[in-house]
C-alpha cells in the first residue's frame, strides 16, 4: 500500500530573493514528482505549501502552521539564514525537521536541520584559495546587512589577513537597498584586486550593474583584472543580471553541465539540485519504514540500518551536512565555465575538521 | 583598558569533559559538542586526574561541590562552564567561586554550547592576562625602594638626581631589562653582593 506523506514547503514566491526561492521550489517539486512516480518507494509526498512572501517575520508562524495543523514533520524551505534561524525554534518545539538547500555561512549544526548545500569550507575558502594567487591579496568586502554577509566577511577577513593580504574596505547595505553609488566611488579610489560580494537580491543586481559600468570606464575594474566573487550566485539569477553577469566568478557544488554532483540529474542550478537532493534523500530514508515519517531526525538517521543506509545516505550524522565538490566557475557568454574543480569534501560547519589538516605537500622534481 | 580582539579558538579535536550525572542534558550537550568537532568525555561524581588533560570543563552547578575538581577551589587550569538548573543565589555564588567563566541553562537543547565555549575561552584568557599583568605591576611596586637606592648611589658620584635617573634609564635600555631590574643590579653590585645574589634572575 502506498503511504501518503505530507511534506511542508516554505519558500517565498515574491520578495527580494524570489529567484532563489523559485529555483529551490522547482527542485523540490521535481523530486516530489519523481518520488510519486516510483512505485518501488511505496510512498507519495503531498506538498503542504506556505508562502512567507519574503517577510522574515512570517517564517516562524507559517512553519508552525504546517507542523501544528498538518501531519507534515518535514519542511523543505528557507533561503536566507535569517529566516532559517527564525524557523529553528519552531521545528525544535514540534520535533520537526527543516531541509535547507541554500549555501550558508556555517557555524550551525542543529539537531533539527539538514543542510544539503555548501558551507564555507565548501565555497568561501576554496574560492579565496583560488582568488588570491590568481588576482592579488587586496580585497574589498561587501554584503547585505544580516548574518550571511557579516559572517562571510568576517571569515574572509580572517583568511585574507592570515595569508598576508589586506582588506581595503567593508560595506553593508540593508536588504533590498539599491544605494550602491557611495560604495562604487570608494572602490574606485581603493583599487582592490578583487571584490567579495555577499549582497543579495536587488542590492546585488544594482551593484553588479554599476560595477560593470565602472569597468567600462576604467580597465582596472574590468572582470579579468578585478573580478567580483560570490558564493551564492547560480544560474537562477543570471536572467536578472543580463550582461552585468559576464566575468563574475562563483563557487558552488554544481553548475549546469559540470560533473561531480552526487547523484544523477540535470539541474538548472545548484539551488535546484540541493532541494531536489533533500527530497530524494528524505524519500530514501522513509521508504519501507512505516511510521518513520513521525520520527525525529536523530532517530530517522540513526535507525537507518538498511543496505544503502549508513554510508549510503548523504547526511552526516554528527553535523547533518553533506559531502559536496567545490567548483569555481566564471560566467562566460551567459553560462558558467569551470575554472577549478575540487574533489567532494564533507561539510565542516565549524571549520574544526579541515582547517588543521596539513596542506598536501607541493611536490617538486629535484634533479 | 584596550579590549583585546576576540580570538576564535580552534576547537577541532579539543577535549571537553562534562561533569554531570547521566541525564538527557548530557546527551544534548554531547551531541552539540561532537557536531562542533570536540572530543567529549563524561565524569561523575568526581573529576579524576583526567580533568587536567581537558581543554574545557562543563560542570553541574546544581549538585556540585568543591571536592569534585582535581585542583584547588576556584583555581581551574581550563575554561569552566556551569550547567545551571536551579537559578538559586547560593548555587550561582558557588559556581562563580568554583571559577565558572560562562554558563549554560538546563535543560540544554539544540544550541548554546558554541557561544558558551567562546565566551568561556575569552573570559579565561582575559583573566590570565590580567593576573600576569597585575603580578608584574605588583613586583614593580615592590621595587620602588630599590629604585630610590639606585638613583641615590648614582647621584653620590656628583650627579644631580635628574641626571642619575636618566643614566639609570639608559643602563636599563642598554641591558634590555626593566628600570626596576637595572636598579636591582646597581644596588646589588654596590652592596658587594650583600643582597644581590637573590636578584640574579632579574637579568
Amino acid at each position: 500500500m502506498t503511504r501518503r506523506i505530507e511534506l511542508g514547503l516554505l519558500y517565498s514566491r515574491s520578495g527580494s530573493y524570489s529567484l532563489i526561492s523559485e529555483a529551490c521550489r522547482s527542485g523540490a517539486l521535481a523530486a516530489i514528482a519523481m518520488v510519486n512516480a516510483d512505485p518501488a518507494l511505496g510512498l507519495t509526498f503531498v506538498p503542504v505549501e506556505r508562502d512567507p512572501g519574503g517577510n522574515v517575520d512570517l517564517y516562524g508562524p507559517l512553519c508552525e502552521e504546517i507542523l501544528r495543523d498538518t501531519a507534515a514533520r518535514h519542511v523543505v524551505g528557507c533561503v536566507t539564514s535569517w529566516s532559517r534561524k527564525e524557523v529553528i525554534p519552531t521545528v525544535e518545539k514540534f520535533g520537526g525537521t527543516l531541509w535547507y538547500a541554500v549555501p550558508y555561512e556555517g557555524f550551525e549544526a542543529s539537531d533539527h536541520v539538514v543542510y544539503t548545500h555548501a558551507c564555507p569550507n565548501q565555497h568561501l575558502l576554496p574560492l579565496l584559495d583560488w582568488a588570491m594567487p590568481a588576482h592579488g591579496q587586496r580585497a574589498w568586502l561587501t554584503g547585505s546587512n544580516y548574518i550571511w554577509g557579516w559572517e562571510m566577511n568576517r571569515l574572509a577577513r580572517e583568511r585574507i589577513t592570515a595569508a598576508g593580504g589586506q582588506v581595503l574596505g567593508e560595506r553593508y547595505l540593508p536588504i533590498g537597498s539599491r544605494e550602491v553609488g557611495r560604495m562604487i566611488e570608494e572602490i574606485r579610489f581603493a583599487r582592490p584586486d578583487f571584490i567579495l560580494n555577499n549582497l543579495i537580491g536587488p542590492s546585488s543586481y544594482e551593484f553588479l550593474a554599476a560595477f560593470r559600468r565602472l569597468g567600462q570606464d576604467d580597465p582596472q575594474f574590468a572582470p579579468d583584472r578585478c573580478p567580483v566573487l560570490s558564493c551564492n550566485l547560480t544560474e537562477c539569477e543570471l536572467p536578472a543580471l543580463g550582461e552585468a553577469a559576464e566575468g563574475l566568478v562563483s563557487a558552488g557544488p554544481y553548475f549546469r553541465g559540470t560533473a561531480g554532483w552526487p547523484g544523477p540529474g540535470n539541474f538548472g542550478s545548484s539551488h535546484e539540485a540541493a532541494a531536489f537532493a533533500a527530497v530524494r534523500e528524505l524519500a530514501r530514508l522513509l521508504a519501507q519504514r512505516p511510521g518513520a515519517e513521525d520520527l525525529p531526525l536523530r532517530r530517522l538517521l540513526a535507525e537507518d540500518t538498511r543496505p544503502g543506509g549508513p554510508g549510503g545516505g548523504i547526511v552526516d550524522r554528527d553535523t547533518h551536512h553533506t559531502v559536496l565538490p567545490a567548483i569555481i566557475a566564471r560566467v562566460e557568454g551567459g553560462a558558467f565555465r569551470p575554472l577549478r574543480q575540487i574533489a567532494p569534501m564533507a561539510g565542516d560547519p565549524y571549520l574544526t575538521r579541515s582547517r588543521n589538516q596539513p596542506q598536501a605537500p607541493l611536490l617538486r622534481v629535484v634533479s | 583598558m584596550i579590549r583585546r580582539p576576540i580570538r576564535i579558538p580552534n576547537l577541532g579535536g579539543a577535549r571537553a569533559l562534562i561533569l554531570h550525572r547521566p541525564h538527557p542534558t548530557v546527551q544534548a550537550l554531547s551531541r552539540q559538542l561532537t557536531a562542533i568537532g570536540l572530543e567529549v568525555a563524561t565524569a561523575w561524581p568526581e573529576l579524576g586526574p583526567e580533568g587536567l588533560a581537558a581543554d574545557y570543563v562543563f560542570f553541574d552547578a546544581d549538585m556540585g561541590h568543591d571536592g569534585m575538581f582535581p585542583w584547588p577551589p576556584g583555581a581551574p587550569p581550563v575554561p569552566m562552564i556551569a550547567l545551571i538548573g536551579s537559578e538559586a543565589p547560593g548555587r550561582i555564588e558557588w559556581s562563580l567561586r568554583a571559577g565558572a567563566h560562562a554558563q549554560l541553562l538546563k535543560p540544554v537543547g539544540d544550541n548554546g554550547a558554541y557561544s558558551a565555549l567562546l565566551v568561556a575561552r575569552d573570559a579565561f584568557d582575559a583573566q590570565h592576562a590580567l593576573s600576569a599583568e597585575i603580578s608584574d605591576l605588583r613586583r614593580r611596586l615592590d621595587e620602588r625602594q630599590t629604585l630610590v637606592r639606585a638613583v641615590t648611589l648614582l647621584a653620590a658620584r656628583g650627579k644631580s638626581e635628574t641626571e642619575a635617573y636618566a643614566q639609570l634609564r639608559q643602563m636599563a635600555m642598554a641591558w634590555r631589562i626593566s628600570l626596576e631590574d637595572a636598579a636591582a643590579r646597581i644596588v646589588a653590585s654596590r652592596d658587594g653582593g650583600k643582597d644581590g645574589d637573590d636578584r640574579r634572575d632579574r637579568g
